[in-house]
Formats: structure tokens, C-alpha cells, sequence
């Protein structure tokens, strides 16, 4: 009644995207960086960071031009219906495949690392179960409830971090740019689309209260995302070395297994549960998007009952692989790779268009008048 | 659809059936009538109406007014009049008068004094412990002020106990209540509007709020919820509450309960609204979130770093009453490699002898101490220690060494009904109780992991919830525009913005660092 409603405000917007992204250094993707970048991970994270810099920017710039379409309608907009159609139909299989592969190894890593009696039938259920209500709660209570976490989550892992940067080595980290500065320059452009999640972010751009908080927002959390990402790759180089990182399917797990904490021997159920709370709101963020996109695409407006059904799917494919380890790891591989070209030449593209549609024309006509 | 347009259907008929429906019993045609110039007519319908013979406490006196020169009558109903009062303001002055040119409300020297010419009007003020005067002749009747109704002192608050600040509560008399509140806000904004909610009863509400500060909107909202119910008696506060509050179901409370005149009078400053109403001694809130039921006025009146320690406390409380005994059935049955070798052989070593899963064991236990508080709480007050000696002391003890409990879940149980009461609000107390056997139940099933998805589950529901169009956990998340009084609370000097969820029509407060 007196909130205007579904809006984000900007500390949600970034505590929002801090999780969902930030959380990826707890699953597989340090391993998949140290395979090409060895011990100079962290570098190529930053490295990454910085060449995402390029679409994003691209991608404001677009959407300064069209402020209440999101990045469905923009996309519509300036293909057509049918190669716009065409396009969002692509980001939607990419990006559900995307949530449907993140989730399995999330399950994965909840079934091999803590629960490895409970069959991943019953954890994949409970988990999607959780961000379907979350989903179907709405992005502002998404946002509400990662805004009231995000303090405890990240101090969490910032003690996680003092404590094995205290047991590990600091030599570790040298040769700093581990087996050349070309391989990491190919790690990084192999791996760029860890950030492609500020893509499918254009989804709820006007959703954010402002187009000044979502430029604002969004540029901010790059910076933070990355910092925090590579931070986490020092971290486990330290305390592991590169060859065994780069051989652990999820240093994460593995560090809060390793580490001790004053008398504390195992303290990795204390860590356990916050990483769990930031996987709940990353997966439920996903779903709530990959509906959004869905809805967008099929023209229907209550996205919002489409949920169920996008849960459904992706509980469905997610169980179905036999060996989960090695087959998500793969598949997921050859995701990044897909999605890579997508958010990097995607943005370009659309602003190429706009500029040629001379949208960004009318913005500064209508800034003036 | 078609169960929906069932529903639409069967609300529309019952809304129509209400509407039509009179009271029956209360002879409503009569109450319709106007006063008749004849005494003995008007006499005979207020005796019908009051069932005159029968009902002992209305007393109807016929006198002959010499000073009138006219016969007149007198009614009240002795139990809510002040006797005192009727016999020297009202009789006195009219048997004593010999002026014929005088008019009534000259003769009597009571407050107030009203002409009406409804027998509705006349019934309405003597059921309110007015007395009625009806003169021959005249074809209206006078209302005298002069209720007098029964209730207790004001006394000290029995159930918020502060160590430091106003040892003033709210009673059942809502005149009363309302004085305490002007007394603190000497303003003419402080506005006390009364709405009768209930037809059979006649109870009325007083929606107190002050012009300029609260939000319209939620006020004109407010009074048309309670204009609209159709109810025949109710009683207090306690009992509107959930005509008002709009999930009734949710775990949640929506609605404050206070029971502190100041604690009242410092949400109205902040823009906020009271209910009160006669025969209740506490006042509602509204709207309310999270925070001001985790509050405690004492947080404000003790220095800043005293008020913020019993704010951790509380907090620390809150979690230690929900997860304690979960957390002790998480570890022991699934992550039992995460507690020191010593401590582990130490807790297997008093479990080795109980037959029962930790689940079990706990639930025992907390139902236990649930029943020994319950039981507490309704028995006589001289056999009262007895119980709590009985449950604490001689079943635990007993229990231990009968093996049925190890002691260690004695500890846990006992620590988190200790903590329980360190929630001072007695509705978010119960919420707490309750959602902490969920957690018990969630941690039984799948330990850290169950319980860690009930709590993101509850926390996506905790910030959907709604008091009025206001985020349950408002200002913190979504955040807004306010003094940041949330879990901590800043320098009274600091806290210089009226909170940005109300809307409020000034949110400064006082000027920047004064």
C-alpha cells in the first residue's frame, strides 16, 4: 500500500549480485581458472574482471537509452520480433542450462562434502524447493533478505580467509605470473563469462529504483565481485599449492575442511550453513530470471506462475546425470565457453544497433528539452 | 475459477443477508421513535426499553418541579452513574429552584448538558452512565453527565518491568488511559477520534494519532477496517486485535501490544497509531514491525552502551531460544566429527545409558518444560513455587537418573527456555516457542542442512510479511530512511529522522546534532 512496489534499492541490487556471483568461488570455477592459469589464478580473475568491464559499460550504455525495458524488450526492440525472439531464446537455453548445471554441482558438493549418506534426490529437492518459494516471493524479498545476510556471509569468509592465509604459505603464490603473461591473458578470455551473470542482471534493470542505482550498482559490484573472487584464489593457492587446487574439485570445501580454528578441529559445519544461505538466494535469484525470461518470451505477464514449472525442468535434467562430478564439470566447461562470446559480443552488438537505430539521440534530445 | 466464483458469490450473499438482518431482540422499532410531549408515554416506552421492574439497577425517580411547575422524571442506571453527583447536582438544584422562567441547564450544575429528542439518542447516553431527564410537556429529553464507572488505580506495569524510567500503566478505563497519553504529548494535534465497533455491545475504539505527523492514508484505512466490521461485542483489545490484523494464520504477530503509557506515547511521536478502548489495560500499535516487538523501552532510557548490551543480549537470546536444542540434535546425529574428541566421548558417555534418539530425548524435555511453564503460569499464586520446584528440581534430577534424559540435554533444553524469556513481548515469545520445535523437527530430518533451508525459507517469508503496507523488517532490510534503531540503537541526539516506512508527513525530528 504505501511501498512502491517490487522496486530494488541499491544496497539489495549489489547484495544481490554480490551473492550470486561472489558464491562461485566456493563451487568449481577456482579449478576451472587454476587448469589454464596455475598458480596465477588470482590474476586472471582480475584480469577477467577488468576485460568484463568492456560489455558491461556496453550494456548500461544500452540501457541508459531504453530505462524501463529490461533486457528481454530491449533485445526485442532492436532485432525484431522473430531474430529478437530468436536471441532470447538462446540466453534463456544458455542460461537455464547454466542454473540446471550450477545447481547439480551445488548438490554435488552438498552431497560429497557433508551429506554423502543422503541420496542427492532428497538435497536437490529441498534446495529447489527453498529457491522456488524464495523465486516466488519476488525479487524485492530476494533482495531484502541478501541485504540482511550479506554482512554475515561475507564476514564469515572473511575469517575464513584470515585464518588460511595464517596456515598457508605465502610462497605459493610465486612465480607471480605462473606460466607466462600470454596464458593468462588466454585463461582469462577462456573464462570470461564467470561474469556473464551481469548479462542476464539486464533482465530486472527496471526493477532497480533508479537507472542511477543500476549503473551505480552494477559497476560496484563488478569491482567487489572480483576483488573478492580473486582474494579467494590467493587464498587457496597459499594454503594448497597450484597442482593440488588445481586437482580439488572445490577448494572452498576443501580449505574449511583444512583449517582450524583455536580449539575447533572440524570447523567446517560452523562455515557450512552460511555457504549454504548464499546458495539458496543465488538459485533463487536464477530462478526468478530464467522465469522472468521465459515469461518475456512467451508473452505472459505473471511470470511469477511459471516457477513451479521452471523448477520442475530443473530438477528433472538436474538428477538425471549418473556420475555428477566429472559430467557437470565437463558440461559446465563447455557452457562458460558458449556463454563467453555471448556476453562479449552480445552488448556490442546491441549498442552497434542502438546507436545506428539513433537511439542514443533521442536520450540526449530528451535530457535537454 | 469456478471454486473462485463460488467464493465470490457466497460473499456477496452473506454480505447482503447482514446487511438486511436486524438485531433481533434489541426493539429497534421503539429506539426509532421521537420523544411525544406526553410524560406517560415517554415514561412507558423507557420502561419497555429498560424492562423497568425487573432490571434492578435503573432507577427511574418521578418528581413534581415546583419551580416548573411541571412533573418530570429522572432515569440512570445507579451501578455506572455517580449517585454523589446525581443526587446534589441534579436533584437538589431542581427541587430547590423556584424560578419558573429558568431553564434546565441552568438549574443543574453538571458538566454537560444535552438535548435530544431520539429515543435511540437517550439510550445510547444512559447505557454510558448519563442520567436522563424528561419533562412533562416537552418533546425532548435532557442527558446529564455524570458516569461513573468501576475500575482499578493506575498501577504499575505487571508484564513490561523497567528498572529505570516511568513506573506508569495503562488501565482499564481508556478515559484514563488517554489522560496518561496527554499528559506526556501536551499537544492539540494528539487527536482521539472514537469509532463504535460493535452494534449489540456498543463498544467504542479511540484511534489516537497526531495531525501532521501520521501518515493519512494508514489512518483513513484504519478507521474504515474498523467502521466495517459488523460484529455484535467486542470486548478488548486483545479480541480486535485479530479482527484488524490481516494474517491470521502467520506465525508472526503484526499488531504491539504495550502496555506502557510512554512506550505508547513515543510511537505516536513517531508517527504511529494507538488503539484503545475501554476495559483493556494495554494499548495496540500499529503498524508494527520486528523491531518493536524485539525492543524494550529501557533500551532508550539507559546509557547508550548499557541499552545497546541488553540489545546483544536479547539478540543473542533470541538465537540461542530458536536453535539450541536443534542445533544439539544436528550435531550429535549428523555432524558429530565436528565437536572436540573430549567433549564427544563425554556426551556418548551420558547417552550410552538413555534408550531414546536426541530427538526424542529433546523433544521430552521441551515439552516438559513447556508444560511446567504453562502450569506455572495458571496456578494459584501461594502453590506456585511449589511447581516450579517440583518441575525444575525433582522431575529433571529424577529423569536423569532414571535414564530417560542425559543431563547435557538438560542443560540445552533449560538454557533455551531460559533464553525465551529474555523476549520480552509475549507474542513474539510464543512465535519464537514455536518456530523453535520447526527447527527441531528440520534439524532431526537432515541436520545443518534442513535447518539452514527452514531458516532461508522463513527468513523469505519474515520479509514478505506485511503490518499495514509496512515491511516486517523494515528499516534494516528493505532498508529505508530512518534512525537506524534496529538491533542497535544510535545517540538519542543522533536519531534525528522519524522512521521512512511510515511515511510520515514531517520525518525530521529535530534539527541535525542537536
Amino acid at each position: 500500500m504505501i511501498q512502491s512496489k517490487g522496486k530494488l534499492g541499491i544496497k539489495e541490487f549489489i547484495s544481490i549480485i554480490a551473492l550470486t556471483i561472489g558464491t562461485k568461488l566456493s563451487d568449481d570455477t577456482p579449478s576451472i581458472i587454476y587448469e589454464n592459469a596455475k598458480n596465477a589464478g588470482w590474476i586472471a580473475t582480475i584480469l577477467i574482471g577488468v576485460m568484463s568491464f568492456i560489455p558491461v559499460i556496453i550494456l548500461i550504455k544500452v540501457f541508459s537509452a531504453h530505462k524501463d525495458k529490461n533486457l528481454h524488450e530491449v533485445i526485442i526492440y532492436l532485432f525484431g520480433k522473430i531474430l529478437g525472439n530468436l536471441i532470447s531464446i538462446i540466453i534463456l537455453v544458455l542460461g537455464a542450462s547454466a542454473l540446471i548445471v550450477d545447481s547439480g554441482v551445488y548438490v554435488d558438493i552438498i552431497g560429497t562434502m557433508y551429506f554423502t549418506k543422503t541420496p542427492p534426490s532428497i538435497i536437490y529437492l529441498i534446495l529447489m524447493a527453498v529457491c522456488a518459494y524464495g523465486a516466488k516471493r519476488g525479487i524485492e524479498q530476494i533482495g531484502a533478505v541478501s541485504w540482511l545476510l550479506l554482512p554475515y556471509l561475507k564476514i564469515t569468509l572473511l575469517v575464513a580467509v584470515i585464518v588460511s592465509i595464517n596456515e598457508g604459505t605465502l610462497g605459493f603464490i610465486f612465480p607471480i605470473w605462473g606460466e607466462g603473461k600470454l596464458e593468462i591473458v588466454k585463461a582469462s578470455a577462456k573464462n570470461l563469462s564467470i561474469f556473464s551473470d551481469f548479462l542476464f542482471i539486464g533482465l530486472i534493470a527496471p526493477l532497480v529504483v533508479s537507472f542511477k542505482d543500476f549503473k551505480k550498482g552494477t559497476i560496484i559490484s563488478l569491482i567487489f565481485v572480483t576483488l573478492e573472487i580473486s582474494l579467494a584464489m590467493v587464498t587457496f593457492v597459499m594454503l594448497f599449492d597450484y597442482t593440488t587446487a588445481e586437482m580439488l574439485s572445490y577448494p572452498f570445501h576443501e580449505t574449511i575442511r583444512y583449517i582450524q580454528i583455536g580449539f575447533l578441529t572440524n570447523v567446517e559445519t560452523l562455515f557450512f550453513p552460511f555457504w549454504l544461505v548464499a546458495t539458496f538466494i543465488r538459485f533463487s535469484f536464477y530462478l526468478y530470471l530464467s522465469a522472468i525470461l521465459l515469461g518475456g518470451i512467451l508473452k505472459i505477464k505473471e511470470f511469477e506462475y511459471l516457477i513451479p514449472l521452471v523448477t520442475t525442468i530443473v530438477i528433472l535434467i538436474g538428477l538425471s546425470p549418473d556420475s555428477p562430478s566429472i559430467v557437470l564439470y565437463t558440461m559446465r566447461q563447455y557452457i562458460l565457453l558458449l556463454l563467453s562470446p555471448a556476453f562479449i559480443f552480445l552488448p556490442p552488438l546491441m549498442w552497434l544497433i542502438a546507436k545506428i537505430r539513433g537511439d542514443f539521440k533521442n536520450e540526449t534530445v530528451q535530457e535537454s528539452s | 475459477m469456478l471454486k473462485e466464483m463460488f467464493k465470490l458469490f457466497k460473499k456477496q450473499q452473506k454480505k447482503q443477508s447482514s446487511s438486511v438482518k436486524k438485531l433481533g431482540g434489541e426493539q429497534s422499532d421503539l429506539k426509532e421513535k421521537e420523544f411525544s410531549r406526553h410524560l406517560q408515554e415517554n415514561l412507558s416506552i423507557l420502561k419497555k426499553l429498560y424492562s423497568v421492574p425487573d432490571n434492578k439497577d435503573i432507577k427511574l425517580r418521578e418528581l413534581y418541579l415546583e419551580g416548573f411547575k411541571k412533573q418530570a422524571a429522572l432515569l440512570f442506571i445507579s451501578t455506572i452513574t455517580d449517585v454523589k453527583s446525581v443526587e446534589e447536582n441534579i436533584l437538589k438544584p431542581l427541587t430547590e429552584n423556584t424560578s419558573s422562567t429558568k431553564h434546565v441547564r441552568d438549574v443543574v450544575s453538571v458538566q454537560m448538558v444535552h438535548e435530544i429528542s431520539y429515543f435511540k439518542d437517550a439510550v445510547k447516553d444512559i447505557n454510558k452512565g448519563n442520567a436522563l431527564l424528561v419533562l412533562e410537556g416537552e418533546a425532548w429529553a435532557y442527558v446529564l453527565d455524570c458516569p461513573d464507572f468501576q475500575s482499578r488505580a493506575i498501577e504499575k506495569p505487571d508484564n513490561e518491568i523497567l528498572i529505570k524510567g516511568p513506573k506508569e500503566a495503562f488501565n482499564e478505563k481508556a478515559v484514563a488511559n488517554i489522560s496518561l497519553l496527554r499528559k506526556k504529548i501536551r499537544n492539540e494535534n494528539l487527536i482521539v477520534e472514537g469509532i463504535e465497533v460493535s452494534q449489540r455491545s456498543h463498544n467504542d475504539v479511540f484511534v489516537l494519532y497526531i495531525r501532521g505527523l501520521a501518515n493519512e492514508k494508514l489512518v483513513t484505512n484504519i478507521k474504515k477496517r474498523l467502521g466495517s466490521l459488523e460484529v455484535n461485542a467486542i470486548q478488548n483489545l486483545s479480541l480486535l486485535e485479530e479482527y484488524i490484523e490481516e494474517r491470521n494464520y502467520s506465525i508472526f504477530p503484526s499488531i504491539l501490544n504495550t502496555e506502557r503509557p510512554d512506550r505508547a506515547a513515543s510511537f505516536l511521536e513517531d508517527g504511529y497509531i494507538i488503539l484503545l478502548m475501554d476495559n483493556s489495560p494495554d494499548s495496540l500499535v500499529l503498524p508494527a514491525t520486528f523491531w518493536s516487538f524485539f525492543h524494550s523501552p529501557e533500551d532508550h532510557y539507559l546509557r547508550i552502551h548499557y541499552g545497546n548490551f541488553t540489545r546483544a543480549l536479547r539478540m543473542f537470546a533470541l538465537f540461542i531460544t530458536l536453535f539450541t536444542s536443534a542445533i544439539y540434535i544436528a550435531i550429535t546425529t549428523y555432524h558429530a566429527e565436528m565437536i572436540p574428541p573430549d567433549l564427544l566421548l563425554a556426551i556418548a558417555s551420558s547417552r550410552e545409558k538413555v534408550p531414546f534418539p536426541a530427538v526424542i530425548e529433546i523433544l521430552i524435555m521441551e515439552a516438559a518444560f513447556e508444560l511446567i511453564r504453562e502450569a506455572g503460569l495458571r496456578v494459584p499464586s501461594p502453590i506456585g513455587p511449589t511447581i516450579g520446584i517440583v518441575g525444575a528440581l525433582i522431575l529433571g534430577q529424577a529423569a536423569v537418573e532414571a535414564n530417560i534424559i542425559s543431563p547435557i540435554v538438560i542443560i540445552v533444553v533449560a538454557l533455551g527456555g531460559l533464553s525465551s524469556f529474555a523476549v520480552s513481548d509475549l507474542s513474539l515469545n510464543f512465535g519464537v516457542r514455536l518456530i523453535r520445535f520447526l527447527f527441531i523437527l528440520s534439524a532431526s530430518m537432515i541436520g545443518i542442512y534442513g535447518m539452514t533451508a527452514f531458516f532461508v525459507a522463513g527468513l523469505f517469508y519474515m520479509v514478505s510479511l506485511k503490518s499495514f503496507g509496512v515491511p516486517y523488517l523494515a528499516p534494516l532490510s528493505p532498508s529505508y530512511k530512518s534512525s537506524k534503531d534496529t538491533i542497535f540503537r544510535r545517540l538519542v541526539k543522533n536519531e534525528n529522522i522519524r522512521p521512512g516506512f511510515l511515511k510520515p508527513s514531517d520525518s525530521q525530528k529535530k534539527s541535525d546534532g542537536a
